[in-house]
């Protein structure tokens, strides 16, 4: 009985784990507004475009411009409306919902979403921490914990 | 003879509180120094009871047991920073964050709670020192986890947490995601009262805190009343006896702290979500000093301690966290001085307390062996008269 109580607790937590990590899992959603080529077809960047993800204070982005969205959660909605180049008028309207699901970070592109393709998800930009040889750029925070040039390790 | 009954009583109170009360008169004299407006000081103190208590009573239950203050609490606490580690890592935001981070540390406080119990199984009556040596052991284990297998052999992808050379974690940690949720969940903002002849305006409570520190009191309540709590209250009392009762000894004393390190590693994921960033190498290495600096502030004792000298503890020692500085300023000119005089007299509490407390024991066997003697004198006396 004790073993049985034992193993259903344990599997609840381990349940309640990944509930957890799904529900609560923070994605940073890129949006790109880039020129973009796909197989072999060139896709210009948007002139205008103001971009609302869930319900947070729409953001405007010009050609060859990126900002960074955080969303809690396994899914988001955003809208995207295609400004005229005057800025005054919205042109084409695109809503849609996403579920990332478990992944961590994405990365939208603008000008795929506004031909209505379906394949504007692209890999999130990587980021490269400085290489272990350049002392100067590794972080502050780094001091004491990375042997310094010369140093001996003992 | 009542005159003198009267100031052996006052003599008495004075030494068993004699911790509190030195720390109400250096507050009494350093608050007005330090020339805070009450409102500082209370959301200060609120702030700082909300972040600290819940480690402080996970020291109640290895007293209630005789095994005195729980310096391995320190482990608990570093089970809960890996699974900060871990949850940053995964960018699990929110009250989803702590509740993972406390599932994530329950396992491994569980282990490190496992094996310190045993440890001072066979250290019966020095568990003070082991559990403060196993401390530092248990920390190069951690450090060698956390800086050489982290981001190598353990998977921490997130390249903002892992060095720049590919492996171990950096020196600071941003728990941006988590900071303040148990705080902010249900908050609570008061206008403004008056308190005495105190005006406090625009106070926040952190509502939630208080009702999981509440939650915990109320736990301990109850866990005294258990056949459990009993058992180890038993223990606290007199281990042989308690033996020759039939209690298992060493079982009661480890299930103690395993339970004392399981709460301290969640009483540390809810202070570093107030505080906001997780310093990976030594943000648990006060804890347990600070948290029983705390405690025997209150007026607890090695082997006596309850729920009022937490509270009364917190108050008392942050307060004079907030005041010292400025108080020293103040007197002398530099904050620098009032730091010192709050450290010295911190640490000093906790000798004085030490010491305070072993000049009690020793008078009291004294007594002991007195109350054995008289009896024992008059019989002998009484036989005499007969013969």
């Amino acid at each position: 009985m004790r073993t049985l109580l034992r193993t259903v607790a344990l599997c609840f937590f381990a349940l309640l784990s990944v509930l957890l990590f799904y529900f609560g899992r923070e994605h940073q959603v890129f949006i790109d507004n880039n020129t973009i080529e796909v197989e072999g077809d060139r896709f210009r960047a948007l002139r205008l475009v103001r971009v609302t993800v869930n319900d947070a204070k729409p953001m405007e982005l010009m050609q060859r411009e990126r900002d960074l969205v955080k969303v809690v959660g396994p899914s988001f909605r955003f809208k995207v409306e295609v400004m005229d180049q005057f800025g005054e008028n919205v042109e084409k309207v695109i809503e849609k919902e996403l579920r990332p699901g478990f992944a961590k970070n994405l990365m939208l592109s603008l000008p795929l979403i506004a031909s209505d393709r379906d394949d504007y998800i692209l890999p999130p930009p990587v980021y490269v921490p400085p290489p272990p040889s350049t002392r100067e750029a590794a972080a502050k925070d780094e001091e004491g914990l990375v042997p310094q040039e010369n140093e001996e390790v003992r | 003879m009542t005159q003198s009954r009267i100031a052996q009583k006052l003599f008495r109170l004075i030494t068993d509180n004699a911790v509190p009360i030195i720390f109400i008169i250096i507050s009494a004299v350093a608050i007005p120094l330090s020339g805070f407006s009450a409102t500082y000081l209370v959301q200060e103190l609120l702030t700082r009871i909300g972040r600290n208590s819940f480690l402080i009573l996970s020291l109640l239950i290895p007293i209630m047991a005789g095994m005195g203050l729980n310096f391995g609490m320190v482990l608990g606490a570093m089970a809960g920073q890996i699974g900060l580690i871990f949850i940053s890592d995964w960018a699990i935001v929110g009250i989803h964050g702590i509740v993972l981070a406390m599932i994530i540390g329950t396992p491994i406080s569980v282990a490190l709670g496992l094996l310190c119990g045993n440890v001072l199984n066979r250290a019966k009556g020095q568990e003070m020192v082991t559990s403060y040596i196993l401390g530092f052991f248990i920390n190069g284990i951690y450090q060698l986890v956390v800086l050489y297998l982290m981001g190598g052999i353990i998977p921490i992808t997130d390249p903002i947490l892992v060095l720049s050379r590919g492996y171990g974690i950096r020196n600071s940690i941003n728990l941006l995601g988590v900071r303040t949720v148990l705080d902010r969940l249900f908050p609570v903002r008061i206008d403004s009262f008056t308190l005495g002849a105190f005006h406090v305006e625009n106070i926040s409570i952190p509502v939630a805190t208080y009702l999981v520190i509440a939650a915990f009191c109320f736990f301990i309540i109850w866990f005294r009343r258990t056949k459990l709590g009993q058992d180890m209250r038993a223990l606290g009392q007199d281990m042989a006896i308690a033996d020759s009762a039939g209690i298992p000894v060493n079982r009661t004393r480890v299930i103690a702290i395993v339970i004392s390190t399981v709460l301290a590693c969640y009483g540390q994921i809810i202070y570093l979500q107030n505080m906001g960033t997780l310093s990976t190498y030594s943000s648990h290495d006060q804890v347990g000093m600070f948290s029983i600096a705390a405690l025997l502030v209150g007026g607890a004792s090695v082997s006596r301690a309850g729920i009022g000298n937490v509270f009364l503890g917190v108050i008392l020692f942050h307060l004079m966290f907030i005041v010292a500085p400025a108080a020293g300023k103040e007197l002398i000119g530099e904050a620098q001085i009032g730091e010192f005089f709050r450290v010295f007299v911190s640490y000093g509490i906790i000798a004085l307390s030490l010491v305070l407390h072993a000049w009690k024991r020793h008078n009291e066997r004294i007594r002991a062996r007195r109350a054995l003697r008289i009896p024992a004198a008059g019989a002998a006396a009484s036989k005499e008269g007969t013969q």
